[in-house]
């Protein structure tokens, strides 16, 4: 009880250092600087201590200083109950669905029985599609409590634009779950070992519409429409300042982990290097004693793990940063009219072909 | 002579925008989109770390204060009088700068030394009307005013700063060789 | 452990409802309303059935209130209307009594004549999991499954037909 106890807490800590600690700090930075590598700029580097500008990696640190001295501001006529929380709404799922995604496989360290994952839930990708479905709110409230039009706009494509796009992730999700027979994201994981298993050479399709919609899903360019800058001032997060505003863009930062977690695991092996299980990796570490090989092997699983999900972002990042903005209807009619049809045509391939087996 | 007009036709532009099927299914034309970006990034992500010293970079901002962009003779910045020399200035007072400058801002008080020679007792230019027009270069007999290519050192928090007598805007002739050629090429001056 | 759990939800669950009745703003009743849910889907966890659930906050929290949201914010509802609402609060808490009521003499009876009521208690284990529920779905209960499907296509169907209508006639 104690070492489960023990366990969860070192996992929780580590997903919760390398999210809040590491990504979402880090990622604002990437932004910058991948977007000025791209145009052939320098991007930030002016913050230093004493004169080390370490490639401007100091900038996260003033960013925060500054938006921490900021006013926090509520505009006239807001809600400010809801002004309030849907910052916190929108930010929690971004953290919360980490907790479902496995980062490594299933070892015995001291004895004891190690599953890298902190809930292994039975319902897992439910479980992520729940709360991501909770993040539309978050944008939903904060667009309607500002009291503002440009805000309350946001707000309404936001939603919108939520709402249909889950429709076409949830479809499929449903490709992946009839591959592989589980909603268990952990044994999703732990049946790609094998390199010819993995969702990518299963499910093209669905791996290129799940990252189309998971991106649209996160608002982010090419589908920014709810916070299109050159239309709506900054969507519905223009009232916010100071934290609160911090708040939207780490959430979105920290959903940019998330998918590229959720690709990692469903589509790209997991924990897996390519034609290594991990019975092989610990036999390659026996050199280390069982509970020396086993810690080894845990290492190297979150290395890899963590190396696709960076690959991921920086192919979010890049996307982000070459294409420009859809229309507001093209936004829709890709949803509803290409999207859609795509997915359940896969579905139907998909089940032919298992039938067929 | 000129250039002939069968050549100024305008290159062919493709307005209708008539996708093909290959364009029409956008994710190839997007995979090409990012291949162009992704080798910006990455050649720039090669030439950051290992940057090779006097090769030429990619990366094409300048770290201003640190760094300055090398102007052209063309450009205006503020004006200022070109010394002898002996370090007297050029200019003979003859006003016509007064006359053309179109904000009024300058101003001069004109004397005759012992040869009889007139030289600008008082020369003043107010920075702050001065709208860098270049008129008072284009009419000086004397080449005695050019436009140097400064653009520092004009803001301040005083307006009276602003004010430049005669020794503040004295230059030698020759941190302002390129732009007295420039002047010398495009305006069809009567002594040369 | 559970006990104590599931009194925190299910006071969570009827104070939140309540909130949501007799709030006089639309919004807050609809937060009110999610928050409903979310404590159901803690009680349903408690349980063991996760998927139902997972199942509860995707379905309810995540798209029907999104919609009512929606369609709360496009419309524009006032408080104005929810005032109306305040007034038949004596009706409101008679209704929230005697469906109560009935909830209670319901399980009593359960109680009284226990063969009325299936109960599962072999499969406690297996009960709530997503093969258990799909197995129970595509087993034992294809024919309401199927209703329940060809319904929500004719829902579809007919939402479809009639947004169509509406387009057309403005033109």
């Amino acid at each position: 009880m104690a070492a489960n106890l023990i366990e969860s807490i070192v996992k929780i800590l580590f997903i919760f250092s390398v999210n809040i600690g590491f990504f979402s700090p880090i990622l604002g930075w990437v932004e910058r600087k991948q977007s000025a590598l791209m145009q052939d700029r320098v991007g930030a580097n002016r913050a230093d201590v004493c004169g080390f500008t370490l490639i401007g990696l100091f900038h996260p640190i003033a960013d925060a200083i500054k938006v921490l001295t900021k006013e926090d501001f509520i505009p006239e006529g807001a809600d400010r109950l809801f002004h309030t929380i849907a910052p916190f709404i929108s930010l929690t799922p971004a953290i919360i669905t980490f907790a479902v995604i496995p980062f490594g496989g299933q070892y015995e360290l001291f004895g004891h029985h190690v599953n890298l994952i902190i809930a292994d839930l039975d319902v897992g990708i439910l479980f992520v599609f729940a709360f991501a479905s909770l993040a539309s709110f978050g944008s939903v409230l904060a667009g309607w409590s500002s009291n503002n039009n440009w805000s309350f706009l946001g707000g309404l494509r936001a939603s919108a634009q939520m709402l249909s796009y889950e429709v076409v992730m949830g479809l499929n999700i449903i490709g992946v779950i009839m591959v592989y027979g589980t909603l268990r994201l952990s044994q999703i994981g732990a049946m790609q070992a094998d390199f010819f298993n993995w969702g990518i050479f299963l499910q093209p399709v669905g791996f290129v519409l799940f990252f189309t919609c998971a991106i649209a899903e996160n608002k982010r360019a090419p589908f920014d429409v709810a916070e299109a800058e050159s239309e709506l001032v900054a969507g519905y997060f223009t009232e916010y300042s100071g934290m609160k505003f911090v708040m939207f863009w780490m959430g979105e930062f920290l959903e940019i982990v998330t998918i590229g977690a959720l690709v990692t695991t469903m589509f790209f092996g997991a924990w897996h290097l390519p034609f290594v299980s991990d019975q092989m990796l610990l036999n390659y570490f026996r050199f280390a004693g069982p509970n020396g090989a086993a810690s080894l092997a845990i290492v190297v699983n979150i290395i890899t793990f963590f190396s696709k999900v960076i690959f991921f972002i920086w192919l979010q990042m890049t996307i982000r940063w070459t294409l420009p903005r859809f229309r507001y209807d093209q936004v829709m009619r890709l949803g509803w009219k290409m999207f859609l049809p795509i997915a359940l045509i896969n579905i139907f391939i998909t089940g032919v072909v298992i039938l067929a087996k | 002579m000129g250039i002939p007009i069968g050549k100024l036709k305008p290159k062919k532009v493709r307005k209708n925008i008539d996708l093909t099927l290959w364009e029409r299914l956008y994710i190839f034309e997007i995979i090409r989109g990012m291949t162009v970006t992704t080798k910006h990034f990455m050649a720039n992500l090669v030439g950051f770390v290992l940057h090779a010293k006097g090769k030429k970079r990619n990366i094409i901002t300048v770290y201003y204060p640190e760094e300055k962009v090398e102007l052209p003779p063309a450009y205006r910045g503020r004006p200022v009088l070109v010394m002898r020399e002996n370090g007297k200035e050029r200019c003979v007072a003859c006003g016509l700068c007064e006359k053309i400058c179109p904000a009024s801002a300058i101003s001069i008080i004109a004397e005759e030394n012992e040869n009889g020679d007139r030289y600008p007792a008082s020369y003043l230019l107010d920075m702050s009307r001065c709208v860098f027009c270049g008129f008072c270069e284009e009419v000086c007999p004397k080449e005695a005013i050019v436009m140097s290519s400064e653009y520092e050192g004009l803001a301040k928090r005083d307006r009276n700063d602003l004010l430049c007598t005669k020794e503040m805007l004295l230059r030698t002739e020759n941190s302002v060789k390129g732009r007295i050629e420039y002047i010398r090429r495009i305006y069809a001056k009567c002594n040369y | 452990m559970q006990l104590l759990m599931f009194y925190i939800f299910g006071l969570g669950a009827v104070l939140s409802a309540t909130l949501m009745v007799t709030n006089i703003k639309p919004v807050t009743a609809a937060m009110n309303l999610i928050m409903t849910m979310f404590f159901l889907a803690g009680i349903y966890v408690l349980l063991d059935a996760h998927l139902i659930a997972a199942l509860q906050i995707i379905v309810y929290a995540g798209a029907i209130m999104v919609l009512f949201l929606f369609v709360i914010l496009l419309l524009n509802v006032h408080e104005k209307e929810g005032e109306t609402a305040r007034r038949k609060v004596v009706i409101q808490f008679g209704s929230i009594a005697i469906v109560g009521s009935l909830f209670i003499i319901i399980a009593h009876l359960a109680v009284i004549y226990p063969s009325a009521v299936k109960v599962i208690t072999d499969t406690a284990y297996e009960f709530g999991t997503t093969k258990a529920v799909g197995k129970m779905l595509f087993t034992d209960f294809l024919l309401p499954f199927e209703i329940a499907s060809f319904l929500l296509l004719a829902a579809i169907v007919g939402a479809v037909i009639l947004a169509k209508r509406r387009i057309d006639d403005s033109e």
